[in-house]
């Protein structure tokens, strides 16, 4: 499609970001921290990305999309007791768990809005999370499936253990890496054009012929997946899946994380902010036991008073003219 | 099972009908006359039910010769004191709370949601600070706790009572909206607040005064709910749920919608609960999904700004 302007694959920002994240288990531990946090970070922002898909490209608040992260998480474990314990299949079987969740879901909603969007949503991620507690044989109940072991990576090559936290972090991280190359390439697309343009004014979009329908089931079909694909990681990370993750809060977090860091502005702000939230809970965790106390007070005020999120904050005002180049 | 064995399920289903009514009142009032989703409205619920434990038990701070003065009163006393006294606590959150909400009017309704999310965070944590994360069990006076035995079955007199007085507060919230100055008022503010406001009336104040009522309403349901339900931390967003499923069954902004769909989602929770008791909170949310499949504005909905 013709544009105004071209945005690169790979931009300054993205190499950065990857660079930085790159260079994280060297340091991590000489600031006080440990290396898993920056683990479930990257699980986290890859999640993030995938959710602000739905929520900051295309405007449709999905207020459950833990059941997705969840689906992945179940999905993955399932696939390495009962089928086969190979870490590809498995991340495969997360991704469709996930996506055939999303499917379901996104034939029933696709076609509201707004806070509708989001009340439906609330209560699909409740199916699914009531689902996860009672359906024992085989989610486990309450406890969740435990055992998941952190599979090899077979590269046909070579093998990589991923038992310790390094080396994991370095195979999320290149998951990472494809997943926002992914979304970047697809936000900059002449599809995320049409996500865009549902987002502003959905009715216009359905006017000038797009089949708003399939746009919008096919973006949280996506999202989904994606999220799927980090629940499969993080039930990895945990060397478990449980129902926690599917819950109203996990799916508010989720959301808290994408706004926080100004996912509504930027395409990275979704990283910022669970870099942000995971940060809050560790150092304010370690002053006092309710840290959700503080976080949520900077929560409020900042959709008071700042609701682009602290992404926000450092774009110049040059975004208005370019609001996709950031 | 034969018809006669589903009787008492549908007794007691339409018991928890009305209470789960009263539950999405408060929300439904918010919801219908501001345009605002209340997420912390679970969370004022849990506080009423707190507060009730306090006044109740009694654990307060009181000096002590007052608290054991209050402590020898018989139970009933002190039972119908939380009924009344636990609400009038609650209502200064929900003040702060439409303080904190007046900069998200007029905005997208998504950001009410978040903020409102946000201060349920806030308020489950305050929670956890205050009174632990321990479940506490409310004590109810003796004349209406216990059961009965009738049609040789045996019947939880206190749901009874509990419906009977969420009755007499849907009724009472009914007259404030449809039979007072008030009412007319904040129901033309929702109608068309400019011209409210042209012909002198001062529009936040009317909003205060809904922001409060909703918030007294989720205080008496967790007052009413608490013997029946337990008090621990999470029962705030345990109880938000079903007021949101009832909501959008019932259709927004409609009292009777809120009305018929908490008795329905009684009935088919106790319906459910016959068959298979583990998965009957489960039905609600297919109920939900079945109904705005066919209706998409729920049973009595009409249009609002919340579709945009």
């Amino acid at each position: 499609m013709r544009s105004g302007h071209t945005v690169p694959t790979l931009t300054p920002v993205m190499i950065a970001v990857w660079a930085a994240f790159a260079t994280v288990p060297l340091w991590i531990e000489h600031v006080g921290l440990y290396q898993y946090l920056g683990v479930e970070v990257l699980i986290f922002a890859t999640y993030a990305l995938a959710y602000n898909l739905v929520l900051g490209h295309s405007g449709l608040p999905s207020f459950g999309h833990g059941a997705f992260f969840g689906l992945g998480a179940y999905g993955f474990g399932l696939a390495q007791l009962n089928l086969v314990p190979d870490l590809w299949f498995c991340l495969g079987a997360a991704v469709a768990t996930a996506s055939a969740g999303g499917t379901l879901v996104a034939a029933f909603i696709s076609h509201r809005r707004g806070i509708y969007y989001s009340l439906l949503t609330i209560a699909f991620g409740q199916v699914f999370w009531f689902i996860a507690i009672k359906w024992h044989t085989v989610t486990g109940g309450e406890d969740g499936l435990l055992k998941i072991e952190r599979l090899p990576v077979q590269l046909g090559v070579a093998t990589v253990d991923l038992s310790h936290n390094v080396s994991l972090f370095y195979f999320v991280l290149a998951i990472f890496v494809v997943v926002s190359l992914l979304l970047w390439r697809l936000v900059h697309s002449p599809f995320g054009r049409i996500l865009r343009a549902i987002k502003q004014n959905e009715t216009r979009a359905r006017f000038v012929g797009y089949d708003v329908w399939r746009y919008k089931a096919a973006v949280l079909i996506l999202s989904a997946g994606l999220s799927g694909l980090a629940g499969g990681l993080f039930a990895m990370a945990q060397a478990s899946a449980f129902p926690d993750v599917m819950s109203l809060h996990y799916s508010g977090y989720i959301v808290m994380m994408t706004l926080v860091g100004g996912g509504l502005v930027t395409f990275w702000g979704p990283v910022l902010g669970a870099i942000v939230f995971l940060l809050a809970r560790d150092v304010i965790g370690a002053f006092t036991t309710g840290w959700m106390l503080w976080f949520g007070m900077l929560f409020v005020a900042l959709v008071i008073y700042k609701p682009e999120g602290l992404g926000g904050m450092f774009l110049r005002p040059a975004r208005t003219k370019r609001p996709e180049a950031t | 099972m034969s018809i006669i064995g589903l009787l008492p399920h549908l007794v007691n289903g339409v018991a928890l009908g009305l209470l789960f009514a009263l539950l999405a009142l408060g929300f439904m009032l918010i919801l219908g006359l501001m345009e605002q989703i209340n997420l912390a409205h679970g969370s004022l619920f849990a506080l009423g039910a707190y507060f009730a434990y306090a006044i109740a038990t009694p654990r307060l701070p009181l000096p002590p010769d007052l608290l054991q003065a209050w402590a020898a009163a018989p139970l009933g006393w002190r039972f119908a004191a939380a009924v009344f006294v636990a609400p009038v606590l609650v209502a200064p959150f929900g003040v702060v709370l439409e303080r904190l909400m007046r900069r998200t009017y007029g905005r997208d309704p998504l950001y009410g949601l978040l903020l409102t999310f946000g201060a349920a965070m806030v308020i489950e944590e305050l929670i956890r600070i205050v009174w632990g994360t321990r479940d506490y069990m409310l004590p109810v006076p003796r004349g209406i706790s216990g059961g009965f035995l009738m049609l040789d079955l045996v019947w939880s007199t206190y749901r009874f009572w509990a419906a009977g007085f969420a009755v007499i507060a849907m009724a009472v919230v009914w007259l404030v909206i449809e039979r007072t100055r008030f009412g007319a008022l904040v129901k033309a503010g929702a109608h068309d607040s400019e011209i409210v406001q042209a012909l002198g009336h001062d529009l936040e104040k009317l909003r205060v005064g809904v922001f409060v009522l909703g918030t007294m309403m989720a205080a008496v349901a967790g007052v009413i709910l608490a013997p029946v339900w337990g008090i621990r931390p999470h029962m705030g967003v345990d109880a938000v749920i079903p007021a949101f499923v009832i909501i959008v069954l019932g259709g927004v902004g409609s009292f009777w919608g809120a009305v018929l769909g908490g008795l329905l989602v009684g009935m088919v929770v106790g319906l459910a609960g016959a068959y298979a008791s583990e998965w009957s909170m489960l039905s609600m949310y297919l109920l939900l999904i079945l109904v705005v499949t066919f209706r998409s504005r729920g049973l009595f909905g009409k249009k609002s700004v919340l579709e945009a």
